[in-house]
């Protein structure tokens, strides 16, 4: 068992790794960080004290950020959970372009953990 | 008109990692310089192809009839056709090998030679235009990289630099040609079919030569033919150097397959937007300077001031001269000013060198003396443009994107750069005729003036930055919080 984490470049990537690390350590399993941004990760920006596997976007093939996250998770038959970060987009925003996150969601073989940016809770 | 398509040059590690013996010398050099020598045959048709109109264009239009905005169709098709040679050139090249890519592309060149040359009317003309410009723009993207692949790392530089003054020396020939052949048959009937004629040369020069030359051993590695690329390295090295040189190519060869990662959703991360965003305006401005607009109607322009055909396609040699001469002072300056500065200082001469066009036309009467001050105003535009702005454009772009980005960033940067060529090509005789050149050279220093405040405000510096320390430094101060 292990737990996904798409990172992107930006607050919701950043706040998507911190809630996989939490997921990972509450389940005691291994992380698969799919790091889609465009620079390749070094070992300070891993989180330490767990089973971290850093999977780089890299070539032609990795174009398109969802099919590189499905294609990883195809190769990983142990990971059972997958964690994305969502932020509110406008309107003009949402019809603009296509939602990477929305169509994670729809495509992922497994469930599916979505944790937004700009949430209020008292 | 300086359009070459360099690598960047300090991310790749090979100076720093791999210590290489030395080149070698004798044989392997020679062989370098026939290979150096073949391939810029289609820099140098790239120019020519490109600078011919300039010269051809008044017999041309005498024969078919043109109108103002017919001539710009006839200059500018090849331009479109060039947005999509230079984008989709790349993709063949490494689908196909660059030596396949460069026969192919001589095989078009003759092609679209011999329809222009026996086009009918002015339609055929134009579509031969365009499939001529399909072969230009594929050999811009092309002949660089074949050039840089199988230059050693030390030499690479000076390899592309050649391509480049190839390219600007090849209008130049153009421009001598048309002068030579105008003013000594100029009463043959259809004589601009001569002038386009004699690209076939150098087409078939590129086509018979590339057979001869070897694949770049980079392309071998990264189809993971090994053997086949040490044999080509050893024809080019010495037989030490090539056998050290495979983990370089090695290394170089992954690099380049990481430069095509990003694609259309990166451009959602705000700070990669930001770079396109300056990436695609420097290209934009480039061409709204009216280099082009010298390069393709200068002998037409002298001829509106005030000067015969005859002298005037004469004079237009001054424009690819001081070309020549200007970018050859740019490849120095390179590397020794700051860019925002070399920028900025390009765009207010260009901007000064308009305005006085603009001004000879108030203030001088037409006839030679209007003419020969335009010419003197246009050749120090020419200058000063092509020792700055013209250079300085393809060394930014290639510099500025993250490194995971830069095959589709540049891509969008080279094809809105070639559109606005093609823009600039269509509309500037219409614009001469309608408005006159005080009002169009009037319009060119304003947009030169707006260029200056755009580089001013977003152009970030590069210049003896490490270019991985550039792109988190960028991020940092422009990305989301």
């Amino acid at each position: 068992m292990s737990v996904a984490v798409a990172v992107t470049d930006s607050p919701e990537g950043r706040l998507a790794l911190e809630s996989a690390v939490a997921e990972a350590q509450s389940r005691s399993t291994g992380l698969l960080l799919i790091n889609l941004t465009l620079h390749d990760f070094d070992t300070e920006e891993v989180p330490p004290g767990l089973e971290v596997t850093v999977i780089n976007r890299s070539g032609r093939g990795d174009r398109d950020p969802v099919a590189a996250v499905i294609d990883e998770i195809d190769e990983h038959p142990e990971v059972d959970r997958l964690v994305l970060g969502l932020r509110g987009r406008s309107r003009v925003g949402k019809a603009v372009l296509g939602s990477v996150a929305q169509r994670l969601i729809l495509r992922s073989p497994v469930p599916v953990l979505a944790v937004r940016t700009d949430r209020t809770r008292s | 008109m300086s359009t070459g398509y360099p690598r960047r040059q300090s991310t790749s590690a090979a100076s720093t990692k791999f210590d290489l013996p030395h080149m070698g010398s004798g044989r392997p050099v020679h062989r370098l310089g026939v290979i150096a020598t073949v391939a810029t045959f289609g820099g140098l048709l790239f120019g020519y192809d490109t600078g011919v109109v300039n010269g051809a264009l008044e017999p041309l239009s005498e024969d078919f009839g043109l109108t103002s905005f017919s001539e710009g169709l006839v200059v500018a098709s090849l331009m479109v056709g060039a947005a999509f040679g230079a984008v989709f050139g790349g993709r063949v090249a490494d689908a196909q090998g660059r030596k396949k890519t460069i026969l192919l592309l001589a095989c078009v060149f003759i092609a679209g030679t011999l329809g222009c040359v026996l086009a009918p009317g002015a339609a055929f003309l134009i579509g031969a235009r365009f499939v001529l410009g399909i072969a230009v723009g594929g050999a811009s993207a092309t002949v660089p990289v074949y050039l840089g692949e199988v230059a050693p790392s030390e030499k690479r530089g000076s390899f592309v630099t050649r391509n480049e003054l190839m390219i600007v020396g090849g209008q130049l020939a153009a421009f001598i040609i048309n002068a030579v052949i105008f003013n000594f048959f100029g009463h043959v009937d259809s004589i601009w079919r001569w002038m386009l004629v004699v690209a076939l040369a150098p087409a078939i020069a590129l086509l018979v030569g590339m057979l001869f030359q070897p694949e770049s051993p980079r392309w071998l590695i990264s189809q993971g033919r090994t053997e086949e690329a040490l044999a080509v390295l050893k024809l080019v090295r010495s037989p030490e150097r090539a056998e050290a040189e495979v983990a370089e190519v090695t290394h170089l060869a992954a690099e380049d397959a990481k430069e095509s990662t990003g694609g259309l959703s990166d451009l959602g991360t705000r700070w990669v937007m930001r770079l396109v965003i300056i990436g695609v305006g420097i290209g934009f401005f480039q061409q709204l300077t009216g280099i082009n607009s010298v390069m393709y109607y200068g002998t037409q322009l002298l001829t509106n001031a005030g000067l015969d055909s005859g002298v005037a396609i004469i004079g237009n040699i001054a424009n690819g001269v001081f070309s020549l001469a200007g970018i050859s002072l740019g490849m120095y300056l390179l590397n020794k000013l700051p860019r925002r500065v070399m920028f900025l200082t390009g765009y207010a001469l260009i901007a000064l060198f308009h305005t006085l066009v603009a001004l000879t036309a108030v203030f001088v009467p037409a006839g030679p003396g209007q003419a020969w001050t335009v010419l003197a105003f246009l050749v120090l535009f020419v200058f000063s443009m092509q020792g700055t702005v013209g250079p300085l454009t393809w060394l930014m772009l290639s510099e500025i994107f993250p490194m995971k980005i830069r095959s589709f960033a540049m891509g969008i940067c080279v094809f809105v750069l070639w559109m606005m060529n093609a823009v600039v090509a269509q509309f500037f005789p219409p614009l001469i005729q309608g408005m006159g050149m005080t009002a169009t050279f009037g319009m060119f220093a304003g947009i030169a003036v707006i260029a200056f405040v755009f580089l001013a405000c977003l152009l970030p510096e590069t210049k003896d930055k490490d270019l991985a320390q550039f792109e988190r430094d960028f991020k940092a101060k422009y990305g989301r919080k």
